[in-house]
C-alpha cells in the first residue's frame, strides 16, 4: 500500500494546478485454474496495477486510466485528463469530488490470508476434490479464480481512503457423456475461499443428469416460477437493482420512478443494502471514498431509497468500479452506481417446503441467462432446465421453453420467500416464487 | 526496444523447458465520449499495456502476466508462465504455427489521432441534439475509438506487429408514455479511422433513431409459440453467431461440449443455407490481421449448400484435430487467455428479395434489431433477444412488435429455413466466451425464413 501511497500523492501533486482532482490507485493479483473436460488445462498468474485519475478544471472535466507500467505513466494520465477537460464543454451541474467522512460500519471476513497466499498447488487441490466428486459419467468445465485487490482513493478534498479485500468466483459447468447431455452450472462468490468442494461436486452432478433428462416443453401455460438464488440474483439485480439505481432516476427512467414511501412489490419483500458482511463488494468506503452504511431500500413492499453516486449527488456510499466476478482492469472501469450487497429478507420456508406449497409451477435450474430488460423490465428466457411442479410435487424436467414475464410486475406477485440465503453477485437471495408467469413451448 | 525483450523472454522460457511458447505486448489507446440529454457523460482516455507469455509443456499452457514493461518483471513473469505450465501432462501435442515476419500498420483512410478531440465530442452533440423530439426522455450519443498496438514473438521465430484501429458511432433514444419505456439504436462501427463518422449523416441518425424510439411506445406485446420468422440481418447474424459460431469453435469440440462434434459432412440446414467465419473483412468490426497467437486472419466456411463443412481453430485445437490454423485464437488483451473465438460470423446470401419473402408469408414475425443472445453449444439451443419487430398476416405488415425473445434447435431451425434474401449486412459487437473475455467481432446475414419459438413478456 505504501508505493500505491506515493503514486497517488504524486497524481495529486502534479494535480495541484485543477479546481478538483481525485486519484484511483488499485493492485491486484488473480491466480486462476481453468477446468476443461474434468482435467486442469491451465493455471495462470495475473498481475495488474493501474491508476485512475478524475479532474475538473474551470467547470470542465476530464478522467483518464493508464496501467502503471513504466516511470512516466503518472505524470502523463494527469497531463491526458486535463487534456481531455481542454476540448470538454462546460459542465454546470458538476457537484465537486466527495467530502472527507468518517466510517461508518465496520466489516468482516472481506480479506482472507488463504487467497493471499495461494500457490497453484492449493489451486489444484481444491479443483482436484471438485472433480473427485462428480460422478464417472460427468464432465466438469470452468474455473475458479482467486484475487486480491488492494485500493486507494485520494482527493483534493482530503478524502483517503484504502481498500483491501479478497475475491473468490468460479463457474463450473457440468454435462454427462450422453448423446444429448445439456449442461448443469454452479457458480461461486465470496471474499473466502471456503468451498464445499465436495458438495459442489454432488450438485454438479445432480444438475448435470437432470439436464440430461429434460425433454422439450410443448404447448403453453400459465404457472408459478419458481427460482432457486442462483437464478434469482441477476433476475433481482436487472430489475429492482436498476429501479434502484439513483442515476436512472436522475435521467427520469426508474420504474421506480417518485415513488418513495409508496408501495412497490408484494408486502412480504424487504430488500437492504448491506456492506457489512463478507460480500464481493463488501467495503467501509465505497471506490469514490464515500462511507458505506446499512441501508433498508424496500421494507414490506414499501420503497424506502435509492442508491447513489456522487454524480447524481447525496452519495449513498455506492460508487463503484470493482465487481463480483472479475478484479483486472479496475481502474479502466467508470464510476457506475451498484448495490454493494442487496439482501432479501429471508423467509421462513426451505426450497422443498415451497415446492410442497406450489400447485402449478416450474423450478428453473438453468435459464440461458437469468436476466430481465433493466429499462422495461420485461423478459422472454430459454429454460435450458426446469422442474415441473404439480400438486406440490415434481413431476417431470423440461428444456427448450421459453418463460415470458415482467420482472417488476413479479415483485408484486411473490407467492414465497425462502430461507436458503446464498450470495449470488451483488445480492444476497434465498429461493422465491412468483405467480402469473407464461411458459411457452414448442 | 520491445521486441528484444520480449525475444529474451521468449529464450528464457524456452530454456526452462517451454516446448513451445510466445510473448505478446500490446498497448491500447482508447478515446470514449458520451453525452445524455446535451450534456457530455463520458469523457475519457485510457492508456493501458501489457506483456502476456506463455508456455506450452506436455499439452497445457501456463500463462504469467503484467502490466510492466521492465525487463525484470517481463522475466519474473515468463518463470511464471513456465512453472503454471508444468503438472500431470495432458498429452503430447505438438503445435505447428506458421513462421510469420511482418510489419503492418491499420489501414484507414482518415487516422483518428489526425482529429480534434473537439471534433468527435461535437459529433457526439450533434447525434445528441438530432434526437430531441416529443416523448423522447433521453438522447444518448456515442463515440469510441480503440488503437491497439501488438507484438507477437514466439519460439519458432515468427516476429509480427501490426496495428488495429477501430471506431464506433452511436444514438440510442429512450422514449416514454406515462409509465411505458422504450429505447431504440443505431450507429456505425469497424475496423476503420474517423472516415466512418466523416462520412455519416449524423442529423439523420439521430433523428431516425428518436422516431423509432417514439413509434416503439405504440408497440404490442408479440404472439407466442412456434411460429414463422424472418429474420433480419442482424438477427440472422446474432442466430449465426449463437446457434452455430459458438458449436463451432473447436475448442468447444475437443472438449466434446459441442452438439456439433463429428458433423463434418452432415446435412445442418437445407441447401440454401451457407456461413462463414471471416477475419479478413475488409472494415468489418471482427476482422484483425493475426489472431493473438500470430496467425493470419482466414476465410472458413463454416456450412456450405447446407452441410456442415468445419470448425475454427487455434493452435491447440487445429493441433488435436489435425486441421491447420485458421486465425481464431483471440483474447481479450493481453491479460486474458487465448480462446478459439469467433470474427466476423454470417450467413451467406439468397436469391429473394425482402418483399417477396414477406408477401408470401401467411401468419409470422418480422424481426427488427437485436438484442443480445447467449449460445448453447452443449444443448444445441440458443437464445436470441430482439429489440422489436413486426407480424405479417397475409402477406402484409401490421401491428409493430415489443421486444422478444426466439429460441429453438439449432439444427431443427436450419432445416425450415426456405427463404433466404440477396443482401448480406454486418454489425458490429463484442462477444463474450459464456460471461467474460470480451472480442470484438461482426455478425450478419441477409433476411432469412425459418420455424422458431417465438415469445415476449409483457
Amino acid at each position: 500500500m505504501m508505493y500505491m501511497n506515493s503514486i497517488a500523492d504524486e497524481a495529486l501533486k502534479f494535480g495541484n494546478r485543477f479546481d478538483d482532482s481525485e486519484v484511483y490507485v488499485v493492485k491486484t493479483v488473480s491466480n486462476t485454474v481453468y477446468i476443461d473436460s474434468t482435467k486442469i488445462s491451465n493455471i495462470e498468474t495475473k498481475i495488474d496495477s493501474g491508476l485512475s485519475f478524475r479532474m475538473a478544471k474551470d467547470h470542465k472535466l476530464g478522467k483518464a486510466s493508464v496501467t502503471l507500467n513504466g516511470k512516466s505513466t503518472v505524470k502523463e494520465c494527469v497531463d491526458m485528463a486535463e487534456r481531455i477537460a481542454s476540448f470538454s464543454p462546460s459542465n454546470s451541474g458538476f457537484k465537486g469530488y466527495v467530502m472527507p467522512a468518517k466510517a461508518k460500519i465496520k466489516t468482516s471476513g472481506i480479506w482472507d490470508k488463504k487467497v493471499e497466499n495461494i500457490t497453484p498447488g492449493q489451486m489444484t487441490e481444491i479443483v482436484g476434490t471438485i472433480i473427485d466428486n462428480v460422478a464417472t459419467d460427468v464432465v466438469l468445465g470452468g474455473l475458479l479464480r482467486v484475487s486480491t485487490v488492494e485500493a486507494l482513493v485520494e482527493n483534493s478534498n482530503g478524502v483517503h481512503s484504502e481498500h483491501s479485500s479478497t475475491l473468490v468466483y468460479g463457474y463450473l459447468t457440468s454435462m454427462t457423456k450422453r448423446e444429448h447431455p445439456g449442461e448443469g452450472q454452479e457458480i461461486i462468490y465470496g471474499t473466502q475461499l471456503e468451498i464445499d468442494a465436495e458438495g459442489l461436486g454432488r450438485a454438479l452432478s445432480q444438475k448435470a443428469i437432470a439436464a440430461a433428462e429434460a425433454k422439450p416443453f410443448k404447448g403453453s401455460k400459465k404457472l408459478t416460477m419458481v427460482l432457486p438464488p442462483g437464478e434469482l440474483g441477476d433476475m433481482l439485480m436487472s430489475s429492482a437493482g436498476s429501479a434502484l439505481n439513483g442515476e436512472n432516476v436522475f435521467y427520469g427512467r426508474s420504474l421506480w420512478q417518485n415513488k418513495i414511501g409508496e408501495k412497490v412489490t408484494s408486502d412480504s419483500l424487504s430488500l437492504t443494502d448491506d456492506p457489512t458482511v463478507a460480500a464481493p463488494l463488501a467495503s467501509v468506503f465505497d471506490d469514490e471514498g464515500t462511507p458505506t452504511e446499512k441501508r433498508k431500500l424496500v421494507e414490506n413492499g414499501v420503497l424506502r431509497s435509492y442508491i447513489r453516486d456522487s454524480f447524481v449527488g447525496e452519495s449513498t456510499g455506492n460508487g463503484m468500479r470493482r465487481s463480483s466476478v472479475d478484479a483486472q482492469g479496475l481502474y479502466e472501469r467508470s464510476i457506475t452506481i451498484k448495490p454493494i450487497n442487496m439482501v432479501v429478507t429471508p423467509g421462513r420456508m426451505t426450497q422443498d417446503e415451497i415446492i410442497d406449497q406450489t400447485e402449478n409451477g416450474i423450478i428453473v435450474d438453468k435459464f440461458a441467462w437469468p436476466e430481465a430488460d433493466p429499462l422495461t423490465g420485461r423478459f422472454g428466457l430459454e429454460v435450458r432446465c426446469g422442474h415441473v411442479i404439480e400438486k406440490g410435487k415434481i413431476v417431470g424436467t423440461i428444456n427448450n421453453a421459453l418463460m415470458m414475464g415482467n420482472m417488476i410486475d413479479a415483485l408484486n406477485n411473490i407467492e414465497f420467500i425462502g430461507k436458503d440465503t446464498k450470495i449470488v453477485g451483488l445480492t444476497t437471495v434465498p429461493t422465491m416464487s412468483f405467480s402469473g408467469i407464461d411458459l411457452v413451448g414448442n | 526496444m520491445m521486441q528484444d525483450l520480449l525475444l529474451k523472454a521468449v529464450r528464457k522460457m524456452d530454456f526452462l523447458g517451454a516446448q513451445f511458447c510466445d510473448a505478446k505486448s500490446q498497448i491500447v489507446r482508447t478515446i470514449g465520449v458520451q453525452s445524455i440529454n446535451g450534456d457530455i457523460r463520458q469523457l475519457l482516455q485510457r492508456n493501458t499495456g501489457g506483456v502476456c507469455l506463455r508456455a506450452w509443456i506436455d499439452g497445457r499452457w501456463g500463462y504469467g502476466t503484467v502490466t510492466s514493461f521492465s525487463e525484470s518483471e517481463i522475466m519474473t513473469a515468463a518463470e511464471a508462465a513456465v512453472r503454471n505450465a508444468i503438472g500431470s501432462p495432458k498429452g503430447k501435442l505438438r503445435l505447428e504455427p506458421e513462421i510469420v515476419v511482418k510489419s503492418l500498420r491499420a489501414d484507414v483512410k482518415v487516422h483518428p489521432d489526425d482529429i480534434d478531440l473537439e471534433e468527435k465530442i461535437a459529433a457526439v452533440l450533434d447525434v445528441d441534439k438530432a434526437q430531441e423530439t416529443d416523448k423522447v426522455l433521453n438522447r444518448v450519443g456515442s463515440y469510441a475509438e480503440e488503437i491497439k498496438d501488438n507484438v507477437i514473438i514466439n519460439s519458432v521465430g515468427s516476429k509480427i506487429d501490426w496495428q488495429e484501429i477501430r471506431t464506433r458511432f452511436g444514438a440510442m433514444s429512450i422514449s416514454s408514455d406515462g409509465p411505458r419505456f422504450e429505447r431504440y439504436y443505431d450507429g456505425p462501427s469497424g475496423t476503420a479511422g474517423y472516415e466512418l463518422i466523416k462520412n455519416l449523416d449524423i442529423e439523420c441518425l439521430g433523428r431516425e433513431v428518436a422516431e423509432e424510439s417514439v413509434k416503439t411506445l405504440k408497440a404490442v406485446r408479440p404472439p407466442s409459440g412456434k411460429l414463422t420468422v424472418i429474420s433480419d440481418p442482424m438477427m440472422s447474424g446474432l442466430l449465426a453467431h449463437e446457434a452455430m459460431g459458438h458449436p463451432s469453435e473447436a475448442d468447444e469440440v475437443t472438449k466434446k461440449r459441442s452438439f456439433l462434434t463429428g458433423y463434418i459432412g452432415v446435412n445442418v440446414g437445407t441447401d440454401i443455407v451457407n456461413m462463414f467465419d471471416n477475419g479478413a473483412v475488409k472494415g468489418a468490426h471482427g476482422s484483425c490481421p493475426f489472431d493473438d497467437e500470430g496467425t493470419p486472419a482466414s476465410n472458413t466456411q463454416i456450412i456450405k449448400d447446407g452441410v456442415y463443412k468445419g470448425y475454427m481453430h487455434s493452435l491447440e485445437t487445429a493441433a488435436a484435430l489435425g486441421f491447420r490454423p485458421t486465425g481464431n485464437g483471440r483474447a481479450e488483451n493481453f491479460g486474458k487467455r487465448v480462446w478459439v473465438r469467433m470474427t466476423n460470423t454470417y450467413f451467406g446470401p439468397g436469391d429473394r428479395t425482402i418483399e417477396d419473402m414477406i408477401s408470401d408469408t401467411k401468419y409470422g414475425i418480422l424481426c427488427d434489431k437485436m438484442y443480445n443472445g447467449m449460445e448453447d453449444p452443449v444443448g444445441g439451443g440458443f437464445e436470441a433477444k430482439c429489440l422489436r419487430g413486426y407480424l405479417i398476416e397475409n402477406g402484409k405488415i401490421t401491428d409493430l412488435l415489443q421486444s422478444f425473445t426466439l429460441t429453438g434447435r439449432a439444427l431443427e431451425v436450419l432445416k425450415t429455413t426456405d427463404a433466404i434474401s440477396r443482401e448480406v449486412i454486418l454489425d458490429g459487437g463484442m462477444c463474450g466466451k459464456g460471461i467474460e473475455d470480451w472480442v470484438n467481432v461482426s455478425s450478419g446475414g441477409p433476411y432469412m425464413r425459418s420455424q422458431m419459438i417465438i415469445g415476449g413478456g409483457e
